[in-house]
């Protein structure tokens, strides 16, 4: 029959297999037991990767005859070239690791147990830490942490809301001064969407799941009363408005939540723009979530020691200030010194430590991306309740996982 | 025309058949297959091995990471029948037939129109060609960014050309019925390469045709489906083939459409763009679950391979 036929055939199957076996290249370090090759996302700015360089050159000074090899690879890619070099047995000797592949990594032996007495764990924020545990144990350091909190349009908000009552009167006075502005820039139920749901949940007192990991908790009423605060917030920020190419910097949407990686860009591309930062809005206790790296040692280093050794230099006290600042979030290390920031970074170190880790399930990211997401975008475009929306998801999500609770 | 030529040159000067030895006829080989081996090589390495070990990984449970582990046909029956572990396997099928059914005529109509007009101007044709292929090299994620502008609810110019003939503008990529016909459009306007094909083909129907329907009193609408349509049936059929093929396995459109602001992908509101490579790919690479997507492209490939085989079974291929 036709080549087409079978070229079209083989590039369906290409799809997955040449990925299998691409990637690689990044390993080594084996040869020579003096060079480490680390892994991180691409640099910021330009600025970020001269402070990086800086404490790698440090690193190197105070380790005569070693060398650091960095190898920076672009966020969006990043874990499908890593998943690629730990395939073809070419990972490098240590990396950054996004913290829900923390617990998968760590439970098939991809990486290492930090070994005893590398770092005193009463020196760094719990939070941070705690997402790089799995069944109790410490399988790498964080570098930085981050969150996200409301931005809200200086002109448009005089003083940010601080409980959902408020967030819902002055997104309406907003959208009523103006019908062409939304209140909010009320989040969608995409993965991303999702990712920001718990810090509201947390908000309203409640969790997704039990500390335990063993029950579902999503579908109890402080996630309900979460998802309908976010459906009531639509009638005062139509879609169309805010489905607009950047809707806040743009002043069409008075309030966004964001982290502050968007600060800096903002102020660059939008410097007419009047904004602040406040802590999310909640409705019985602050809360948040945490985001950040992490960085771990992969079992198929040889360099282990010198690799702990690297990680514990960028996470400690005199250098973690400025790494987490170039990583784009805040310090790991309490005495680390945070980078001085613009008046937008007290919101965020406040919202801080607040903030809750995500849910260390290994299948996480399926859960949220699979099942959470749509139930939110059912109930936010009205097809269903945010109850029902969320009782449905959370008996997947039981099933899926083969919980009872 | 070019095999008789190159049988004369390999016949030696003079044109002189010489009877050879055995051992000439050997080298023959030898050269023969050198000359393929590059070809081959390509293809045993980087097709076919590849292809292979995906149908082994297809049979296993693997992450990537660790050793796969052999489950036979699981990942199969879990993908067609249990819809906890898969919720949305079904849905990315629907979505993946729906665009093809819509972009392949839409790319091939508007293939075929700018070949048309560009085989009726005299002057400027090459800059026009120019053009109308430049989609087709722009990047794709520029290709992204500029169509997330032109569908912009707000400012979008699609919006604003549909208001000027009084069509309420819609917000195309954020509206689950709107989402595929959107794609479908990007689709239609990249069809650069099926438009030179189609100019290709009418380049190579004779004049003679042509001018004996005129002579017979044909008018052009007359001569567009009576001589210029059947003559192209093999080129049709050739992009119908390969436009489907391609259309069941897009990826990369919607990839860049709806992975905009650093957002992590799971397939537009509530999953209407979630093609089956998309969901393939979040499958491979997102969910840890290498084994079930393996398995996934080799359902892919047993589909085109069926959908394949009825077009050549029941659509016309001879010009006419």
């Amino acid at each position: 029959m036709s080549r087409g036929l079978v070229r079209g055939a083989v590039v369906a199957v290409l799809a997955t297999g040449l990925a299998a076996c691409g990637g690689g290249g990044g390993g080594g370090g084996q040869g020579d037991s003096k060079e480490l090759t680390f892994w991180m996302y691409q640099d910021r700015t330009p600025q970020a990767g001269q402070v990086i360089e800086k404490v790698r050159q440090d690193f190197e000074k105070a380790n005569p005859g070693v060398t650091v090899k960095l190898v920076k690879i672009p966020k969006d890619d990043y874990n499908t070239k890593l998943g690629s070099a730990v395939a073809s047995k070419s990972a490098p000797d240590a990396g950054i690791l996004d913290q829900p592949l923390v617990s998968k990594y760590a439970l098939d032996g991809t990486i290492k147990e930090v070994p005893a007495g590398l770092i005193s764990e009463a020196d760094y924020y719990k939070g941070a830490l705690d997402t790089n545990r799995a069944g109790g144990k410490l399988y790498g350091l964080p570098q930085d942490q981050t969150t996200v909190a409301l931005f809200y349009n200086k002109k448009l908000v005089p003083t940010p809301p601080k409980t959902w009552d408020e967030l819902k009167q002055v997104a309406a006075r907003v959208h009523a001064a103006d019908a062409n502005v939304a209140g909010m820039n009320v989040p969608k139920g995409d993965g991303y969407g999702a990712w920001m749901f718990p810090g509201i949940v947390h908000g309203a007192g409640g969790e997704m799941v039990d500390d335990e990991g063993k029950k579902v908790l999503f579908d109890q009423p402080p996630a309900v009363e979460a998802l309908q605060l976010w459906a009531d917030l639509l009638k005062s920020s139509p879609r169309k408005i805010t489905d607009s190419d950047k809707p806040f910097e743009n002043g069409m949407a008075a309030m966004t939540i964001s982290g502050p990686w968007d600060v800096p860009t903002i102020r660059e591309q939008f410097p007419d723009l009047d904004f602040g930062v406040a802590p999310l809005p909640y409705k019985s206790e602050p809360a948040g979530n945490i985001g950040g790296e992490d960085s771990v040692v992969f079992s198929t280093s040889q360099n282990q020691d010198l690799a702990w050794k690297w990680l514990a230099f960028m996470s400690n006290a005199a250098n973690n200030g400025a790494v987490a600042d170039a990583l784009g979030g805040f310090p790991v290390h309490l005495k680390a010194q945070a980078v001085a920031g613009g008046p937008e970074q007290a919101a965020f170190l406040e919202q801080l430590k607040v903030a809750h880790a995500r849910p260390a399930v290994p299948q996480w990211i399926q859960v949220n991306d699979e099942i959470i997401a749509p139930a939110i975008e059912s109930a936010l475009s009205g097809k269903t309740t945010a109850q029902q929306a969320l009782t449905d998801a959370a008996a997947k999500t039981r099933s899926l996982l083969g919980w009872n609770g | 025309m070019a095999a008789p030529v190159l049988e004369r040159v390999a016949a030696g000067p003079g044109g002189r058949r010489a009877r050879r030895r055995p051992g000439a006829r050997r080298r023959d080989h030898l050269i023969g297959w050198l000359l393929v081996a590059p070809a081959l090589v390509y293809f045993l390495v980087f097709l076919l091995y590849p292809a292979l070990s995906a149908l082994y990984y297809s049979f296993t449970d693997w992450n990537l990471r660790t050793e796969a582990s052999w489950v036979g046909l699981a990942n199969y029956a879990d993908l067609l029948f249990d819809d906890v572990k898969y919720p949305h396997f079904w849905k990315s099928v629907g979505v993946t037939l729906q665009y093809t059914l819509v972009a392949v005529p839409l790319t091939l109509v508007s293939a075929l129109v700018q070949a048309l007009l560009l085989n009726a101007i005299r002057r400027g044709a090459n800059v026009f060609r120019l053009l109308l292929f430049l989609p087709v090299v722009t990047a794709e994620a520029a290709v992204g960014a500029i169509w997330r502008w032109l569908y912009d609810p707000q400012y979008g110019l699609i919006n604003t050309l549909l208001g000027l003939v009084g069509i309420p503008g819609q917000n195309w990529l954020n509206t689950p019925e709107l989402v595929i016909p959107a794609l479908a459009f990007i689709a239609a306007w990249q069809c650069g390469i099926s438009m030179i094909i189609y100019l290709a083909g009418l380049k190579g129907i004779p004049g003679a045709i042509q001018e004996a329907a005129i002579i017979d009193g044909a008018g052009p609408w007359q001569r567009f489906w009576r001589v210029t349509f059947p003559m192209l049936r093999p080129t049709t059929f050739y992009l119908l083939v390969t436009g489907v093929i391609a259309a069941l396995q897009v990826f990369g459109l919607v990839y860049v459409i709806f992975s905009g602001n650093g957002r992590s992908v799971t397939g537009g509101p509530e999953q209407s763009g979630l093609t089956y490579v998309l969901h393939l790919y979040l499958f491979a690479f997102r969910y840890d679950a290498m084994g079930a997507a393996c398995a996934m492209s080799f359902i892919l490939l047993v589909f085109i391979v069926i959908v394949t085989a009825l077009q050549f079974r029941f659509v016309k291929q001879e010009a006419a």
